[in-house]
């Protein structure tokens, strides 16, 4: 991979990744003006009161077409826009042969799964 | 929440966004007094929500200066070994240091961002230097076109040790406030390690959303990243944001920062105030 079509990736990962999760933020929060950040867009109906630190229940209530749920889909999109970004350096990097900005990116990939995913 | 509320959260993240873009600095850093002191938001939630936005404008924007080549990727990429683990040691410490010591750092920040300012509404000429050993090493040096002289500028990156020490330093202030530090991150980078204003800038920007991402992990699994405030004001500073860039290509940045400095500077004098009990 050529240093151009790399910024070219590059470019690409971090403007697709903030508008798609812009999108899901957006719908999210137009709907809740709509029928409330609990609510559903499809009227259904589930427990209401839980910890938004809680991602278990996330799927169930994305297919309710609650409006927290999918500005938070948005959020986590937006959270993992940098890491992808990262991750696909580390391929680039791996691409051009180039073993020590390889390590040094895998490096940082590293610290940033540990901080979203083992400090829970 | 209530629409109202949760519009309003929007207009003034909006604002925020709007104002820290024409002024050279990141929307988070207005958006969390706007946020504690207009709005009464916990500052831990108004931290995780301003750590989003930071992403979501510093990604958009690093999309467009990587096309331009002006991002030096190898030099973010090394630096973003600091700013990393510094934001992750912020954002764990941001748990157990009391409230009063986040605004009164919160506003040092924004006074000390705002003297930068002063000293960068001149234009910068481009100091060309040898390579020392690191600097060859981690081949931190490269080249740059540049539009004003229509050359390519060569530049290679000095005293990288006190370089990466200060953008550790960038990352723990970013993971404690949830704040991109471009400001701290440009200093690193600019008078430590002697690259270019414009590649300092530009890959600053490249690594705020990588060093913003490391505490964001922290601040979601602390249940801080709640949408209904991290929505509108993540939507409001990135709008804002966007709105500023346009605005900045038809005004001179000289006067702008002129007019905000001062705005900076109350900010920055109310949110002291406010961590040493005076209120409002």
């Amino acid at each position: 991979m050529n240093a151009e079509r790399f910024r070219t990736v590059v470019s690409l990962v971090l403007a697709v990744g903030v508008a798609l999760s812009a999108a899901l933020i957006g719908i999210g929060f137009i709907a809740a003006l709509g029928v409330g950040w609990q609510g559903s867009l499809i009227g259904a109906t589930h427990a209401i009161g839980r910890s938004t630190a809680d991602l278990a229940d996330l799927p169930a209530r994305l297919t309710s077409l609650e409006p927290l749920a999918i500005s938070q889909l948005g959020l986590l999109a937006l959270i993992a826009t940098p890491v992808v970004r990262v991750a696909v350096s580390v391929w680039a990097f791996a691409l051009e042969g180039d073993r020590l900005y390889a390590t040094i990116t895998f490096a940082v990939l590293l610290i940033l799964l540990t901080s979203l995913f083992l400090l829970h | 929440m209530n629409p109202a509320s949760d519009l309003g959260i929007f207009v003034i993240s909006a604002a925020a966004g709007l104002i820290g873009a024409l002024a050279g600095v990141g929307g988070g850093i207005l958006v969390i007094p706007a946020l504690t002191i207009g709005f009464g938001v916990d500052i831990h939630l108004a931290v995780g929500a301003s750590i989003v936005s930071v992403i979501a404008t510093s990604s958009g924007a690093a999309a467009a200066y990587v096309r331009d080549r002006l991002t030096d990727m190898r030099v973010g990429m090394f630096l973003e070994l600091a700013t990393t683990t510094g934001a992750v040691c912020g954002a764990l410490l941001a748990a157990v240091v009391a409230p009063a010591f986040l605004y009164v750092l919160l506003g040092i920040v924004l006074l000390f961002s705002a003297a930068m300012q002063v000293g960068r509404l001149g234009e910068e000429t481009v100091p060309e230097l040898p390579a020392s050993g690191l600097t060859v090493r981690l081949r931190l040096s490269s080249s740059y076109p540049d539009r004003q002289s229509g050359r390519e500028v060569q530049y290679a990156a000095r005293r990288v040790p006190l370089g990466f020490a200060m953008m550790w330093i960038a990352g723990v202030v970013s993971g404690l406030l949830g704040i991109g530090s471009g400001v701290l991150k440009v200093l690193a980078m600019d008078v430590a390690m002697r690259l270019p204003m414009k590649v300092s800038s530009a890959t600053s920007n490249f690594m705020i959303g990588v060093t913003a991402a490391a505490s964001a992990g922290i601040y979601l699994s602390r249940g801080d990243v709640d949408p209904r405030i991290a929505a509108p004001v993540a939507l409001g500073v990135l709008t804002g944001a966007i709105l500023g860039a346009r605005l900045l290509a038809h005004i001179t940045n000289r006067s702008v920062r002129l007019i905000l400095l001062p705005v900076l500077v109350a900010v920055g004098i109310e949110t002291i105030g406010r961590g040493l009990g005076f209120g409002l």
